[in-house]
């Protein structure tokens, strides 16, 4: 094999070696539950890189469409291009098809768009909430290299691991006894939500600053804004 | 015409001074040597029937394939060369599969269609690389299939143009047959009734005597999607027709 290490006098002092290092980490997270008739999806604004913060104000939510929002986090400028590939996919299935892509087609593409990349994966953790042809809450997780679950709550990003044992407990209603297994009403979700990231931004430090809630019912898609710790 | 047309025949590319492009209208003839089919919309269901040209008493004539499954959801009738449309079918099947596969969910009639026109007017597209068709595809095709539960019915020709019918008749006896479908055609009829209306149809245009092996018949409808009629149906409803 002919590789550097077979010729020793090229090693000599003051070579420099250039690694690639292609991915970076800039942490948030999202959260996400579907109700019967509504889906609400929230995601941090924090943007950082190690010990720094590149801003507090960065919505991490992508309107895709008017029942559709995609929350990405991960490698910042993975998200950036892959939300870009896939509103350029939507336009050019709008115009192809004459009708908005509908929430399980975009789940599927999704899958597609990033197991494409198999072996040079978006470094991103996307879930996808929605409304679903009948007019039912839905959310979509994903895998980098796109395997695709759907799930009725689900937390990622930097704090899923945190996050994702809360909503397990609250509106799985895993590990309680003698509960009966109602409907999230919607009011009851978007709290949850809230609480989880104030509980998420005490422990994870990429994660902060402000949450961005999206709900999406078939009136339209209303924001909301809350405020997290900022240190 | 005979007289301007000449010499503006030749090429598929050149359009004639009067702005017509004698190879596609050609094609569009070639279809009227075909054998007849028939598509007929119901709000129940799409029927397709189609005449086969049984030319020797020795021919298997289960092997003349006419009405062919492009999508559970999209069935197709095809009149004029039978090769060309095999071509033209094989590419309605992949699309679908595509899009099946790219979007999970079952791809529109009019995007079908679309796919399919795309490729029969690529026939002087020699652009992208390897041999191109040198010449139009002398099919049309019928598809009809079902989009979110409602039936719909379409109609492709060789120039590529798709357009969305209620019934529709091409091939050889398609003027007589489509005359016949106007006259006949009520929007509330149920899919028995177009089944009826369709072999009734072929019955008056065909030239030999309307039986069982000489047609084949096909119906789709929200609830069983694609189904052909097993010959012992078909019996059933020319017996009726001749009461």
């Amino acid at each position: 094999m002919i590789s550097a290490e077979n010729f020793p006098e090229y090693n000599v002092p003051g070579v420099v070696k250039h690694d690639f290092h292609p991915y970076e980490s800039n942490g948030g997270s999202v959260v996400a539950i579907a109700g019967d008739d509504y889906a609400v999806i929230a995601a941090d604004t924090r943007l950082s890189s190690g010990y720094s913060i590149h801003t507090r104000k960065q919505n991490k939510l992508f309107k895709l469409s008017g029942t559709t929002v995609l929350g990405s986090t991960g490698c910042w400028c993975d998200t950036l291009a892959l939300t870009s590939l896939i509103s350029a996919r939507m336009k050019m299935y709008h115009y192809l098809h004459q009708k908005v892509m509908p929430t399980n087609a975009i789940s599927q593409m999704l899958s597609i768009i990033m197991y494409h990349k198999r072996f040079f994966p978006y470094y991103v953790s996307n879930i996808l909430a929605g409304l679903d042809a009948d007019g039912k809450g839905v959310v979509y997780s994903y895998d980098p290299i796109g395997h695709c679950e759907l799930a009725s709550y689900r937390a990622g990003g930097s704090a899923g691991a945190l996050l994702q044992p809360v909503l397990d407990n609250q509106i799985g209603l895993k590990n309680q006894e003698n509960v009966a297994k109602d409907p999230i009403p919607k009011e009851k979700a978007i709290s949850v939500i809230v609480d989880t990231f104030i509980s998420a931004a005490e422990r994870d430090i990429y994660t902060g600053d402000g949450v961005i809630i999206n709900v999406i019912t078939k009136d339209g898609i209303e924001t909301r804004n809350v405020s997290l710790r900022k240190d | 015409m005979f007289l301007t047309r000449s010499e503006y025949d030749r090429g598929v590319n050149t359009f004639s001074p009067e702005g017509r492009l004698f190879q596609v209208e050609y094609a569009i003839e070639a279809i009227k040597l075909g054998s007849t089919a028939i598509g007929i919309r119901t709000p129940g269901g799409v029927v397709l029937a189609v005449e086969k040209r049984i030319t020797s008493p020795l021919m298997e004539p289960t092997t003349v394939e006419k009405i062919v499954e492009v999508d559970r959801h999209i069935g197709c009738a095809t009149s004029g060369l039978m090769a060309d449309a095999r071509t033209l079918i094989d590419r309605a099947r992949v699309e679908c599969q595509n899009h099946w596969f790219n979007y999970n969910e079952p791809m529109s009639i009019e995007s079908c269609a679309q796919a399919v026109s795309s490729l029969a007017i690529g026939f002087s597209d020699s652009s992208d690389g390897g041999s191109a068709m040198s010449r139009p595809f002398g099919v049309a095709i019928l598809f009809a299939g079902i989009e979110n539960g409602a039936p719909e019915l379409w109609h492709m020709d060789p120039s590529g143009t798709y357009m969305k019918f209620l019934a529709k008749a091409i091939g050889s006896g398609s003027e007589g047959a489509q005359q016949n479908l106007q006259d006949n055609y009520s929007p509330d009829m149920t899919v028995d009734d177009a089944v009826e209306l369709a072999l009734n149809t072929l019955k008056q245009v065909m030239e030999e005597k309307l039986n069982s092996t000489n047609v084949e018949v096909m119906k789709i409808t929200p609830e069983k999607l694609f189904e052909m009629y097993p010959k012992t149906e078909v019996e059933a409803v020319i017996s009726k027709l001749q009461q």
